[in-house]
């Protein structure tokens, strides 16, 4: 159902916005997507996994044999 | 724009395509000055807001969701921003009819809008919607003038759809009341017509 206020209101002007500074926003806007993207969250992660999963798992197992150890020389 | 160029975009706005996002800037860059200079009622708050949405949005695109809809998320973020903005300058407003002292609004400005409207009847609407409350006047620019849907809407004011159709059909009548009260003002009365001087 046609509303005229809303129709008013939506016939409303739009006002530009600065087109100088739209223009720099922009332009600083797509240097940090491409930054991103060359920085893609595909190599971050297979970096990441790349060094900290092997790293833990290392300390996981200095940390079993040191517990077991401890355990032999108490109880052993 | 159609649903599945939309879905297009996301995909490419999260692998960090620059030509996607200028695709986006291109589509809402406007919409989005618009609505906030409606709601901020100041050009350069309104240009602040809008660099700091591109920015935002640059920041998080690459964690969006495959399905969502752009122009929500889009208005989402300036939306709060604005929020955040008038939470920092401590403004409240004490007309708000739902009583959340969160809402601000301050006082009310004459919005760029309002300084260069074409018509009269244009000049009034502006100053009528200049007097409304925040969320009143948020909820008619999202719908009205950015054309989003009631659910989109609903999910840029973070109530619900329901919700929304209700602050929608209050803000409505008071935008009625407004205009009835700029045009009372504005329009002098039969007793206070000067008559012609007669021959």
């Amino acid at each position: 159902m046609s509303d005229p206020l809303m129709d008013r209101l939506a016939s409303l002007p739009d006002a530009p916005p600065d087109a100088v500074r739209s223009a720099r926003t922009r332009a600083l806007s797509r240097a940090r997507v491409s930054v991103r993207a060359a920085a893609s969250p595909a190599s971050e992660s297979h970096a990441a996994h790349g060094l900290w999963r092997p790293a833990i798992a290392v300390l996981g197992v200095l940390y079993m044999i040191e517990a077991m150890v401890m355990a032999l020389r108490i109880y052993g | 724009m159609t649903r599945d160029h939309e879905l297009a975009l996301v995909a490419r706005l999260k692998t960090g395509d620059a030509d996607a996002f200028d695709e986006v800037h291109a589509a809402f860059n406007q919409r989005l000055f618009t609505f906030l200079a409606r709601l901020a009622r100041r050009r350069d708050v309104a240009e602040d807001l809008l660099e700091e949405t591109w920015l935002r949005v640059v920041t998080h695109a690459h964690r969006l969701d495959p399905e969502t809809r752009l122009g929500a998320w889009l208005f989402t973020v300036a939306r709060n921003l604005h929020v955040s903005y008038r939470r920092s300058r401590f403004l409240e407003d004490a007309a708000v009819e739902t009583g959340l002292g969160l809402w601000p609004s301050g006082p009310a400005q004459a919005s760029p809008f309002e300084e260069t409207a074409a018509s009269e009847l244009e000049a009034r609407l502006e100053r009528a919607l200049a007097t409304l409350p925040a969320p009143s006047r948020e909820v008619l620019l999202l719908v009205a003038v950015a054309g989003l849907d009631h659910a989109d809407a609903a999910d840029v004011c973070g109530v619900t759809p329901q919700a929304l159709r209700q602050r929608l059909h209050r803000a409505r009548e008071a935008l009625s009341l407004a205009l009835a009260r700029d045009a009372a003002r504005t329009t002098p009365g039969i007793d206070q017509v000067t008559p012609c001087p007669t021959r």
